[in-house]
């Protein structure tokens, strides 16, 4: 049961992977804390799995999620970021959580309370060896977990526009000055996390072969939980804290008692923002960017 | 001047159509009304059956009207919707017997949300009956005003489980359940463990019950774990959105046991979730039923259901629906036979004998058979077990809820 458990655990941290990665990027770059990417993530599951039930393939359902949760994204920067981006940071995250609502009740609307199912065979083959067992799916979610790390940690590192995004995350006015454009800046650090939220969400309701309204909630909580404890600012972090909370979960839950699983995991959370507040691989405690 | 009395005519013509457009098609209606309250979840987790309930009580609505109404006087009934939120509903129950001054309440739906307004019923002297709540003691604990047209989950758990263990031979089950659900923790950590036991079924993980919460779709761990005792059968004490989740874990792990709950599990959307994973659980209604009652209703409303936006296409009559629709009929012919005036001076007078008729009912007909109340304010009806198993229900145990067992 351990290896299957640990197997569990490093799927889930996937999961929580792809999520903290969308909350990473608008929080380290922007510094606010867009809560409705938690029902973005879900938006882009319906929509990738409504595609897939009209008989679009993989790719194509793929597309349809990123596209929805990006322009979702941008739709919130415009309503929700811009108008307040001058208040007090408590502020855009009470208006993204308007937005989150406001997300979930039109999913519920169009698509009713139900959990959305893909048919049957969308389950899956599952790979055995010995005891422990591995869907196809879940090799997938792992995979592009990493990737995604990796991709995005490229291209905030590498590429004219991550040096943008650090720099206006760093000073807003030099970067001004520098020529970088803020506003362009900010639209593309909310796609980027409607990006990120779309192939998170597609994935995870072709994992589950399932995804229900009410799953950014839970869901959404736990991937805050894994960008504070890998560090805020720093997306590799991530890929650090993900597993670990995925893993002391699942085995909290087989070894511990599955009630106090949730008391376990924001333990940990508050035990090391009370040691380390910078998270795991956070750098100095003053290493955080201003907004844009 | 012409002009001006063929422009009066034209304008008279259009206001008396307008106003025969506007009037209701009851025939009988003499300006009277009779309000019925109803509170139901349209929007939160349980949105499909408080939505389809709206179909419903228009549906009834409409029919009532159209047959001349409430002895004479235009049935109107006045929906809140609660979100699945206790304190919502306990605010609507409120609003509906102190702003609505409606003369009973339908509702709420779940169990938790009675727990917190059917206190306000009896605080406010009214009428409110439950159509889904069935965790045990919940209207008991609210006499004189509180009523459920649910059967209590430990009776209905006493049908299901001799059938699960002899059907399967069970000789060990595991219990999974929605930790953020009342009637589901009952269910599955006190109601079935006990009567489990009675039956020689020895339940593995007693005393540390695997849960999950509402919401969660990665439940992984748990199925693992349950597979790891090896259990017979498994107990998942949870509605059946949540269930559906744990139905393809168990099928994505490969652990294809018979499955059993209770009355939450019922819906049509849970049998596409593991069609080959039989479910055990009971009802008082399912939508394929074969009872003539059942089958009018089902006729009715269906049709309905599909033409409403924000529900499923595979949409069916959910035994919610039937049981409000029974809620509000009970209501209906209090009115008509214990002398309920209607008259705003005489609201309190009408609330009570509205509540002593439905005390001591007698035989209703109710879709599935007739309906009494016992001294705890829980209906006394048929119900049946049902398995579903290959996409479809097929009852296996006919059952009455009644201590004489005559339903």
């Amino acid at each position: 049961m351990l290896l299957q458990q640990l197997i569990n655990g490093l799927t889930l941290g996937a999961v929580y992977t792809l999520i903290a990665l969308s909350f990473s990027l608008v929080m380290g770059i922007l510094g606010i804390l867009n809560i409705a990417i938690a029902e973005l993530f879900m938006l882009a599951g319906f929509i990738g799995i409504s595609a897939l039930m009209a008989g679009l393939p993989f790719p194509l359902a793929l597309a349809a999620g990123i596209a929805g949760a990006t322009i979702t994204s941008i739709v919130i920067k415009f309503v929700a970021y811009d108008p307040v981006r001058s208040s007090p940071v408590i502020t855009p995250l009470l208006t993204t959580l308007g937005c989150s609502i406001i997300i979930q009740n039109v999913v519920v609307n169009y698509w009713g309370s139900n959990p959305l199912q893909l048919p049957f065979e969308f389950l899956g083959e599952r790979l055995r060896y010995g005891p422990i067992s591995i869907g196809s799916m879940q090799i997938l979610v792992m995979a592009t977990s990493v990737a995604s790390v990796a991709v995005l940690g490229f291209m905030i590192q590498r590429t004219r526009i991550g040096r943008g995004l650090r720099a206006a995350a760093e000073n807003r006015d030099v970067a001004r000055l520098l020529g970088v454009s803020a506003d362009r800046l900010t639209i593309v650090a909310f796609a980027l996390s409607g990006v990120l939220a779309g192939i998170a969400g597609v994935l995870i309701g072709m994992h589950y072969a399932a995804i229900t309204p009410y799953v950014g909630v839970e869901t959404g909580l736990k991937a805050i939980a894994v960008m504070v404890v890998g560090g805020v600012t720093r997306i590799w972090g991530a890929l650090l804290a993900g597993p670990l909370i995925g893993i002391i979960e699942v085995m909290t839950i087989a070894y511990g008692g599955s009630q106090i699983r949730d008391l376990v995991v924001y333990g940990l959370m508050i035990l090391i923002l009370l040691i380390r507040p910078q998270g795991l691989l956070g750098g100095r405690s003053s290493d955080t960017g201003q907004r844009v | 001047m012409t002009q001006s009395i063929l422009k009066g005519i034209a304008v008279g013509a259009l206001a008396l159509a307008a106003a025969a457009a506007a009037a209701p098609s009851a025939m009988a209606q003499d300006g009277r009304q009779i309000r019925i309250g109803a509170i139901v979840p349209s929007s939160g987790p349980f949105a499909e059956w408080g939505r389809t309930n709206t179909v419903t009580l228009k549906m009834l609505e409409d029919k009532i009207n159209a047959a001349g109404g409430v002895n004479g006087a235009k049935l109107e009934i006045v929906i809140y919707d609660d979100a699945t939120k206790p304190a919502q509903a306990a605010n609507s129950l409120r609003k509906l017997a102190g702003d609505d001054n409606v003369l009973a309440v339908a509702g709420p739906l779940t169990s938790s949300a009675c727990e917190v307004t059917f206190p306000v019923a009896n605080q406010m002297e009214i009428v409110a009956m439950s159509q889904a709540s069935s965790k045990p003691g919940v209207a008991a604990n609210n006499r004189p005003w509180a009523f459920r047209n649910t059967v209590d989950e430990a009776i209905l758990a006493k049908a299901s489980v001799p059938y699960l263990a002899e059907t399967f031979d069970v000789k060990d089950i595991a219990v999974i359940y929605d930790a953020k659900d009342a009637v589901s923790t009952a269910i599955a950590t006190k109601i079935m463990p006990g009567i489990l036991k009675e039956h020689g079924v020895e339940v593995l993980n007693d005393g540390d019950f695997l849960s999950f919460n509402t919401g969660e779709l990665d439940v992984s761990a748990q199925v693992t774990k349950i597979i790891s005792l090896d259990p017979d059968a498994i107990v998942i004490g949870a509605d059946y959105s949540e269930a559906i989740t744990v139905l393809r874990e168990m099928r994505r792990q490969g652990f294809v046991k018979p499955v059993i709950g209770g009355t939450p599990l019922i819906s049509s959307a849970i049998l596409h979730a593991a069609p080959d994973i039989p479910i055990i659980a009971p009802a008082t209604f399912y939508a394929s039923m074969d009872e003539p009652r059942a089958k009018e209703f089902v006729a009715e409303l269906q049709p309905l259901l599909k033409e409403t936006s924000g529900l499923p296409e595979s949409i069916e009559p959910s035994m919610y629906d039937a049981n409000i629709y029974e809620n509000v009929s009970m209501f209906i012919e209090a009115v008509e036979k214990a002398g309920v005036t209607g008259n705003p001076d005489d609201l309190a007078a009408d609330r009570t004998k509205i509540r002593d008729y439905i005390t001591n009912l007698k035989g209703f007909e109710g879709l599935g058979g007739p309906i009494s109340f016992n001294k705890d304010g829980d209906a006394e009806k048929a119900f049946f077990i049902v398995r579903g198993e290959g996409e479809k229900w097929t009852t296996v145990v006919h059952g009455c809820s009644s201590q004489g067992g005559d339903c």
